[in-house]
């Protein structure tokens, strides 16, 4: 179908489109006519992708100096890939259409795991170990050695790539992983340097948010990406979170002794060279004091990661002389490693800001607050120098070397807090320097003032008004887009009481309560007898899952609700949960039927979907509230208070609440798709938490269904499923929730699809 | 309907208990399995049955104040009085609905058999062990009951559903066997067994799972003197073992040369394995082992990794922060601090989720071994060896659904199924070998046209012994309908002339002697004595069919003054059969003779 978006010849790959992602294309244009930022909610399942690239593809093709680079930041691996073959059918559908070949070239970029080839590197199981064998193997000076020495192993797919591979451009098309792969296999060429070489003349680059958000990557990856990019970050309702893990550090008693080791390994090291060849120390103290990047010098492969600190406040000058010879900064990575165990043989917790902790620094061990802010790009020259070929093993120093940048470069955002033991275990000693970013803004801030289009979009956004808060940018467009649905294919529910009358609820005085357990018991059994297929059930945290079982299981709940349907549980364990959750489709696939029990914030509810029948309901036992007592929270709401004027309060109440709302979200993919979704804790009934809710739920969150017992949302449940079991025709979507191109081209339909954005 | 099933179970059952079958005096007892006639089953000579094991014999068994002996056979429980070598009384396993015993310490020790009917058969053991001998005859009866239980129903079932489903059968069930003229038996004989063939594949697949709370129903009642008693069927016995092979592995083990089968499951309800909440304490127990097999079952289906790359949590992640790296929100547990209560509920869950994977394990097994069998298969052809090209397939066909709208889309057609072939080139060339000599060369081809050609340019037309155009037009009038030569054609006259009811009776007439000759045919060639009893029966069905259903349906035709003879055409059948039974007839008894 092509459309008339303002203007703006648009290739649509289907035949027929919903009213919402005409209307989102229409923003989304204005956003990018205006050069500006954009943030979007759109319900999940209503086809937000292929809006977006769809639009954005046509607005390159029609603009090509304007928009140069479309660059796409998705959450997880399989969601990158869906990304990509979403785009696939776009641009197979534009060449149909147009009958011209199509000179777009789209790639998904991954980490080595993903996308090496070398038969025994990818062999590994762990990225880490994988970085770090590519690494051996690759390193410019291992390379420069094998001419000496021929018979250290190689990468040939590397060799290969580097000696050819740069000459010839990546002929245009779309390259998914398994692409890249198989394009690398048939040329003998590595797909990973490939696509980090390749993301630079592409026109669409598909990877995920740290690529462009943490510094310590961005910097290798992206640095050099157009500025006339359009920056989309798909899923984005965790945003903030993946900035501040990006800028945050953790110390315990462990990483100081790994540490120690480095440095001992650092110093023999010193040492043996300068036996044997002082020269090359000397020449690298030369280059320091001429104060040269290295960046004339280092090769892609050298770099494992790069300073953590934003690129503008990289100092561009000489390092210090304290710290110039090798020697000198071994000694002075002793001093501060001492300085630091001293700091954690604390006995009470203690919370203080970069500037004291810098002004301790000084007074204990003398160390000034420049050589600090070098401490980074100075172990990264001695590495190199040094020749290790195993970078991996040298995390821990790393990491020391990245806390002593970061805490000297910001002196605001950025919270110390000591503790001596955890809080459930107070007699454990296991002290943790936590560095905590508390200022999401920080780690975006280039990404804003560098690309001309950001937009930021999600199923679940709400409240719209307070991304652009915490994340401090204006945006230009800030909309919010309902679902039109030919029938409610979504039952939102808020169980409040049990059929006893008791208060159901997940709060911290009554969640041990005896009644309320028996009660969340009884709602599972109940819907578990009315409800077809699969089931998915959030609790709060692992841990609250888990006296919940235990305790239901006593009871002999768990046996009632097996009489019904199997039962499976994610654990903390990955690959036991990969297997329960396989079982779990299978035993939906089969027709037995089964129930996920599963944790909000946990893996499950941040990257899996259950569409049709592998989730017909999904239960959120209580609000998913963060831990509250975490100092490391409590000093981030603190801030957020004093800096954006958020209160504590609704700033959790947020935060529970697009958790809550990204969990039951899960179940609803497409108007032909149906789910209940019950909100069990009286909470929930409150304007406050429901205001938080995204639109197109709580349109549908009558005022009736505010406060049920069990047998009425039972009710409920019954009436929806059986009305949403009769068949569901083409025709009755058709001119309502599903448009055709003459449909949409109706006065009287563009009039109401203006209603469907709701601009905030 | 209903009715009518249960007719035809009481004729077999009547003809069945009225027969008395000669038992030769050896132990193997022999008789016929298959009756196709009661009355012929009791002339057949012993020696041409097919033998029947005799399980139990139990002497002195009074029926009806006679005394006899009481045979439990493979297929059916017999008892025939002293000194006679016939059975006054047999039933099929399958006919009885339950057995009755009379109650410990009564002086009359005595066993029932209540049969599907309501009828009952009453013995009554007079030995000086009487006791002994019941329960002996009662314990295999156990045994053997519910075995024939489900056959019997599993038949009477299928019967009932192919008489629904298709409504000629049950009008043929209705012509032929509610009328008399054959058996029920005889009608289902090779119906069945047709019928066996069409669903046996269905059948197999739908075998019935486990129910996943299988264990909640082993409620332990308290006996009142702090004991626990656990009531076990073999249903739930049969549950825990396919659920649970380690389990049926020890039972294999140690039942019963090291334990009795009643401690076996005493310490199985003890156990740790039972109760997996419980921490393990002792080593000793015997289902410690079953534990750790089960741990490393589920460590290596951990190890396998899952299929579909979509619910892989693992490789979700595309790049996990370092170690260090990030805030670490909420209180981690790490292992060292998990307090008793705590990996206690982590067993727990590790334990529902093991099991309900076991359990849809039991329900898949069979299908497992087809589908490994069908992966292997496809793995010889295609480059199994390296993963990377085995996985793509997979992973492509769930991301194209996960990214499919099927709403947006116009239906593109119906979904078609491919094509499977398991021999292509039989497909392309058909079951004939085709012998080369009759193909038709191309060269042929080409000669042969320009044969035909050529004639064609030749071609004149001989107008002298064309017809006169006054005959051709009285030919084409003639020709016409409702000309001269075009009257008393019957073929477009008989549905007009003959009012529908008839229409419809001479069609069941024609389903009726359909199904009479198609058994009849079946027995030729007759080589076996129960067909020769078959085919002489069949004649005398044929007889009769002609007796009672078409020679009243002549006779009304007559009546109603038709002048046309309907039923020529199935009397011209009856005939050849008749016919055809006759000269086999005469060649036998000339052979005979």
């Amino acid at each position: 179908m092509k459309l008339n978006i303002d203007g703006l010849l648009v290739h649509f790959p289907y035949d027929y489109i919903y009213p919402e992602q005409y209307s989102y294309m229409l923003e989304l244009k204005r956003t990018l006519d205006a050069k500006g930022h954009g943030v979007l909610e759109m319900p999940s399942g209503t086809g937000k992708t292929i809006s977006l690239l769809s639009l954005i593809v046509a607005y390159q093709r029609a603009y090509p100096l304007e928009v140069t680079k479309l660059i796409y930041c998705s959450r997880t691996v399989p969601e990158i890939e869906k990304v990509v073959e979403e785009l696939r059918k776009l641009l197979e559908f534009i060449v149909k259409e147009t009958g011209e070949q199509s000179s777009f070239l789209a790639l998904a970029l991954s980490s080595r795991k993903n996308l090496c080839v070398h038969p025994e590197v990818s062999s590994l199981r762990f990225g880490k170990e994988v970085d770090g064998k590519c690494h051996s193997l690759t390193a410019s000076y291992i390379r420069a050695q094998r001419h000496t020495n021929p018979s250290m192993s190689s990468c040939r797919f590397y060799e290969e790539f580097d000696a050819v591979g740069r000459q010839v451009p990546l002929p245009a098309g779309v390259y998914n992983l398994d692409d890249l792969k198989a394009f690398g296999r048939r040329k003998g060429w590595c797909p990973y340097y490939l696509a980090r070489y390749s993301i630079l003349h592409a026109n669409i680059v598909v990877y995920s948010y740290h690529y462009l958000l943490d510094p310590k990557i961005a910097d290798l990856v992206s640095k050099e990406l157009a500025k006339k990019s359009v920056v989309v970050f798909d899923e984005a309702h965790n945003i903030d979170n993946v900035c501040i893990d990006s800028m945050s550090v953790n110390i315990t008693r462990r990483t100081l002794d790994r540490t120690q080791a480095n440095v001992e390994t650092l110093q023999n090291t010193i040492q043996k060279i300068k036996e044997t060849d002082a020269a090359r120390l000397k020449e690298e103290y030369r280059r320091l004091v001429e104060g040269l990047k290295e960046a004339n010098v280092a090769r892609e492969t050298d770099v494992y990661l790069s300073n953590p600190v934003l690129p503008d406040e990289i100092l561009q000058e000489a390092v210090p002389g304290s710290i110039r010879t090798a020697e000198h900064f071994v000694g002075f990575l002793k001093r501060f490693l001492e300085y630091l165990k001293a700091r954690l043989r604390v006995q009470h917790m203690v919370q203080e800001s970069p500037p004291q902790f810098l002004k301790d620094v000084f007074d204990k061990v003398c160390i000034d607050r420049k050589p600090l802010r070098f401490c980074a790009e100075r172990l990264r020259s001695l590495l190199r120098t040094l020749e290790i070929a195993d970078i991996a093993d040298f995390s821990a120093v790393t990491l020391i070397s990245h806390f002593a940048t970061l805490v000297s470069t910001y002196s605001k955002g950025f919270t110390i807090i000591i503790e001596p033991f955890e809080d459930r275990t107070p007699t454990i000693a296991n002290p943790v320097l936590h560095f905590s970013c508390m200022d999401s803004s920080i780690a975006i801030k280039p990404v804003f003032e560098r690309f001309q289009s950001v937009i930021i979009t999600s199923g679940t956004l709400s409240p719209l008004d307070i991304y652009p808060r915490i994340l401090d940018f204006r945006p230009v467009t800030v909309a919010s887009f309902t679902m039109t649905l030919a029938r409610t294919c979504l039952c939102p529910l808020i169980v409040g009481r049990g059929n006893d009358q008791v208060a159901i609820s997940s709060k911290f005085e009554t969640r041990e309560d005896f009644a309320v357990i028996r009660n969340y018991g009884n709602l599972l059994l109940e819907l578990s007898g009315v409800v077809p297929d699969g089931i998915v059930a959030f609790f709060t945290s692992y841990q609250y899952m888990e006296n919940i079982v235990a305790s239901w299981y006593e009871q002999g709940i768990l046996e009632n609700v097996q009489r019904n349907k199997l039962i499976f549980i994610e654990t903390q364990d990955a690959a036991e949960t990969s297997m329960a959750l396989e079982k779990y489709q299978e035993a939906c696939e089969n027709g037995r039927g089964a129930i996920l029990l599963s944790v909000a914030r946990g893996k499950v509810s941040e990257g899996i979907d259950f569409v049709h029948h592998f989730g017909r309901a999904v239960i959120m036992f209580g609000v998913p509230y963060v831990y509250t007592q975490s100092r490391i929270l409590k000093a981030r709401l603190e801030y957020l208070r004093d800096q954006f004027q958020i209160r504590e309060n609704d700033f959790l109440t947020f935060d529970a609440m697009r958790h809550a709302a990204q969990c039951v979200g899960r179940v609803i993919r497409g108007k032909t798709d149906y789910g209940l979704m019950v909100f069990a804790d009286k909470r929930y009934a409150r304007a406050d938490k429901r205001g938080k809710l995204p639109r197109w739920i709580q349109e549908h969150l009558s005022d009736s269904s505010l406060n049920l017992t069990i047998d009425e949302a039972l009710q409920l449940a019954r009436h929806f499923l059986r009305d949403m079991a009769q068949p569901f025709r083409r025709e009755d979507q058709l001119g309502l929730s599903l448009l055709t191109l003459d449909q949409l081209q109706s006065e009287e339909m563009l009039k109401r699809i203006a209603q469907i954005a709701h601009q905030v | 309907m209903i009715s009518y099933i249960t007719r035809d179970i009481v004729h077999k059952r009547d003809h069945r208990c009225n027969s008395a079958i000669t038992v030769s005096p050896t132990m193997d007892l022999r008789c016929a399995t298959v009756l196709p006639h009661p009355i012929q089953a009791a002339l057949t000579p012993v020696g041409m049955a097919s033998s029947e094991e005799v399980l139990l014999v139990v002497k002195r068994v009074r029926q009806k104040k006679q005394d006899g002996t009481l045979y439990l056979m493979a297929e059916r429980v017999a008892w025939g009085p002293e000194g006679k070598d016939r059975f006054s009384v047999s039933h099929p396993y399958s006919d009885i609905r339950c057995q009755k015993i009379s109650p410990d310490g009564k002086a009359k020790v005595q066993l029932q058999l209540v049969l599907h009917t309501g009828d009952s058969t009453t013995f009554h053991f007079a030995s000086e062990g009487a006791q002994r001998d019941r329960d002996a005859a009662k314990d295999l009866l156990q045994q053997l009951l519910p075995r024939f239980k489900r056959r019997a129903n599993k038949e009477l079932e299928e019967k009932n559903r192919m008489l629904q489903e298709d409504p000629v059968l049950f009008q043929l069930y209705k012509d032929l066997v509610v009328s008399q003229v054959i058996s029920a038996e005889e009608f289902w004989a090779n119906r069945l067994s047709l019928n066996a063939a069409d669903h046996a594949p269905s059948n197999s697949k739908q075998e019935v799972g486990i129910s996943a709370a299988f264990l909640a129903d082993v409620r332990p009642q308290t006996d009142g003197c702090n004991g626990l008693r656990y009531n076990l069927t073999s249903d739930l016995i049969e549950s825990i073992f396919r659920t649970y092979p380690a389990v049926k592995q020890k039972y294999a083990e140690n039942v019963p040369h090291n334990l009795t089968e009643k401690d076996f499951w005493t310490r199985f309800f003890q156990s740790h394995y039972f109760h997996r909440d419980r921490i393990s304490t002792g080593s000793q127990d015997l289902f410690s082992e079953c534990a750790k097999q089960d741990e490393r079952g589920l460590k290596s289906l951990v190890v396998q990794g899952v299929k579909n790359p979509l619910v892989d949590l693992q490789s979700m992640e595309d790049k996990t922060l370092d170690e260090g790296y990030g805030v670490s929100s909420g209180p981690s547990t790490s292992q060292g601090s998990r307090s008793v209560k705590e990996s206690s509920n982590a067993a727990i869950i590790k334990r529902f989720n093991h099991h309900s994977a076991m359990v849809l394990a039991a329900g898949l097994r069979r299908h497992d071994v087809l589908n490994d069998q069908a992966s292997e298969t496809s793995s010889t052809d295609g480059n199994s060896r390296d993963s990377d090209f085995f996985q793509p397939p997979v992973k492509k066909v769930k991301l194209q659904e996960a990214i499919d709208y099927e709403d947006l889309q116009r239906d593109n057609g119906k979904k078609t199924v491919a094509l499977k072939l398991k021999k292509s080139d039989r497909y392309s060339h058909g079951p004939i070998p085709v012998q080369s000599q009759q193909y038709a060369t191309s060269q042929d081809i080409i000669n042969s046209l320009n044969c035909i050609r050529h004639e064609m340019a030749a071609y004149k037309p001989s107008l002298t012994q064309v017809l006169s155009s006054s005959t051709a037009s009285t030919a084409i009038a003639a020709l016409s309908p409702g000309g001269v030569l075009m009257q008393g054609g019957t073929q477009q006259a008989i549905n007009q002339l003959v009012p529908g009811e008839l229409q419809a009776e001479l069609k069941h007439l024609y389903t009726a002697a359909g199904e009479l000759l198609r058994h009849f045919w079946t027995c030729f060639p007759v080589n076996t004595p129960f067909l020769e009893d078959k085919v002489v029966k069949m004649r005398s069905n044929l007889e009769r069919f002609q007796g009672t259903k078409l020679r009243p349906f002549q006779d009304k035709v007559h009546r109603q003054y038709f002048s046309t003879n309907l039923t020529a055409h199935l009397e011209e059948m009856l005939q050849t059969a008749y016919n055809k039974f006759h000269g086999w007839q005469t060649r036998r008894m000339m052979r005979k003779t």
